[in-house]
């Protein structure tokens, strides 16, 4: 219950209520009724007014810049990926794109720089090998058979999709590409007729140190519809090798000083017959070893000119369905990927930005309850 | 009135609009002089008041009913203004009130009220921060109770029992000047 004299303090504290200034209050009148445009002299931090907006306003845009970046991001990376293997072929293999050279349509592909691509297991080799996929650099001169003294066999296989009307004169290029640099046609054939009737086949050597060279040259004739390349270290029988061709040569050197000490007839047929078999071993490791050699400067390469519809295309050679699911698969599954590494990295980001804000938040209210006090 | 804007503030924009143009009018010259006490610095106080009006403005459609009333609403808005204010300047400010309205007294009626409120500026003066602004909020700004409460954040009773150790200490301190 107040007492008169606790209505005289509040009477005199309601007179001493300060009152807004005239020209005051009607500017801020006139703001009111214009919806308080932003003046940037009231102090308006660009957090602050990050904080105005409505967040509902703020999902639509975000959600918009994030669906940009997630779409442009995947299709950077499926553009650059190529597509992996089994797409290569199956985007080489349409018939819309049959009567252009690999080289011209795919630049990016086919030029410098290395590309991934199947890798077929080595027929018949020794060694380890290597049949998953690796990084090569097709078509340069930076492949080397051996590296740091490793003897690496290597093997290619090119199909080239081609016109059945070009067929003879893709197969007279491949000649002039292999001899222009130093290969050995092993054996070709070539066959005449209607789409994917016509044909030619080539089984080639070409010097290993060469091979990419021979490659680009080939890959330049038509369109290139798949290539696979294997390699195969044979370093290990090489060199175990050349190393029994060198005991051997040491085990003649001695039966011959054994040849001239021997004193009777008999001791001498005796070291003459080890020293002729021993001279047949050597014979068949000098083979073996050049063999190795042969197979490590020579790459062996299989060319195919095929005509009509590529046998990678599941469709007989006209994009269809099956393609299209492919095709939105694989963006489907570049899309997921580029989404959990986006998510990968935002979700670090967005929880540090959260702790920053709850900090800041919390030391601002300590600031205002430390100022109160 | 209040039951009328927290009704309104539920209604689609436009009725969101009207609602805040009303407590825009009901409010402007308390907030000024709840900001104003609190600041002691009567340009800084327009700046803050009108900085308060324009977020509460941008914020209108944010505005929950269910969690207080319009005026306490607009009232923490212009708190935390205030407070940021203080927190950036680091420093109070002199206070600048104008004196009240002398002139329509006798002159001798005039000199003993006006003696009596010098003294009762100055008692408030020299209450703290956060005594001066229970005061503020409930004879300049004209909020109940339960309104402080929600603006400081505490219970009504505890806002209650603040509001009387403040008014209190006021009173001592005028007896004192006195």
């Amino acid at each position: 219950m107040e007492t008169p004299r606790d209505e005289k303090l509040a009477a005199d504290l309601r007179a001493l209520r300060p009152a807004p200034r005239p020209e005051f209050a009607t500017e801020l009148d006139e703001r009111a009724a214009a919806g308080f445009p932003r003046r940037s002299r009231w102090r308006w931090t660009p957090f602050e007014r990050l904080r105005a907006v409505q967040p509902r306003r703020l999902l639509i845009p975000a959600g918009g810049v994030a669906v940009i970046a997630i779409a442009v991001t995947t299709a950077v990376v499926a553009i650059s990926s190529g597509g992996g293997g089994s797409s290569l072929d199956l985007s080489m293999g349409r018939s819309d794109s049959a009567a252009k050279p690999a080289h011209k349509r795919h630049p990016a592909r086919y030029s410098a720089g290395a590309t991934t691509l199947p890798v077929a297991p080595a027929a018949a080799s020794a060694g380890a090998a290597s049949e998953a996929e690796v990084e090569v650099k097709p078509f340069s001169r930076e492949i080397k058979p051996q590296v740091h003294n490793r003897a690496v066999e290597r093997n290619a296989e090119l199909v080239l999709g081609a016109d059945p009307a070009d067929v003879a004169d893709d197969s007279a290029k491949v000649f002039e590409a292999v001899h222009a640099h130093a290969g050995i046609v092993m054996r070709s054939s070539t066959r005449e007729g209607e789409p994917g009737v016509a044909g030619a086949r080539f089984e080639l050597l070409v010097p290993s140190a060469k091979l990419g060279d021979t490659l680009a040259a080939l890959s330049q004739i038509d369109e290139v519809r798949s290539r696979h390349e294997a390699t195969d270290d044979i370093t290990a029988p090489t060199v175990q090798t050349g190393e029994l061709l060198q005991d051997s040569k040491a085990r003649i050197d001695s039966l011959l000083a054994q040849l001239e000490g021997a004193e009777t007839e008999s001791e001498r047929e005796a070291v003459e017959d080890e020293l002729a078999a021993e001279r047949r071993h050597r014979s068949r490791l000098r083979a073996q070893l050049q063999h190795l050699e042969r197979r490590a400067d020579y790459s062996r390469v299989l060319v195919r000119i095929e005509t009509g519809a590529s046998h990678d295309s599941s469709s007989g050679g006209t994009w269809g369905i099956d393609d299209a699911m492919g095709d939105a698969g694989h963006i489907l599954a570049v899309a997921a990927a580029v989404a959990v590494v986006a998510l990968a990295i935002l979700g670090p980001i967005a929880i540090v930005a959260l702790l920053a804000w709850l900090t800041h938040r919390a030391w601002v209210r300590r600031e205002r309850r430390r100022i109160l006090s | 009135m209040e039951q009328a804007l927290v009704a309104e503030a539920k209604e689609a924009p436009r009725t969101a609009d009207l609602a805040f143009d009303r407590l825009y009018r009901s409010s402007r010259d308390d907030v000024y002089a709840y900001v104003a006490s609190l600041l002691r610095d009567a340009p800084a106080a327009e700046e803050v008041t009108a900085a308060a009006f324009e977020r509460a403005y941008r914020k209108r459609n944010r505005f929950d009913p269910e969690r207080g009333e319009p005026r306490a609403w607009l009232f923490g808005i212009a708190r935390n203004a205030a407070l940021d204010e203080l927190r950036r300047r680091g420093r109070q400010a002199e206070l600048t009130a104008e004196p009240a309205d002398l002139d329509s007294l006798g002159a001798e009626q005039a000199a003993e009220r006006s003696e009596r409120r010098l003294a009762v500026s100055a008692a408030l003066e020299r209450l703290a921060l956060g005594e001066r602004e229970l005061i503020a909020l409930k004879f300049f700004a004209g909020l109940e109770n339960r309104e402080i409460a929600r603006v400081l954040g505490i219970s009504e009773s505890n806002a209650g029992t603040k509001l009387h150790r403040a008014m209190t200490k006021l009173r001592e301190a005028c007896d004192g000047n006195a």
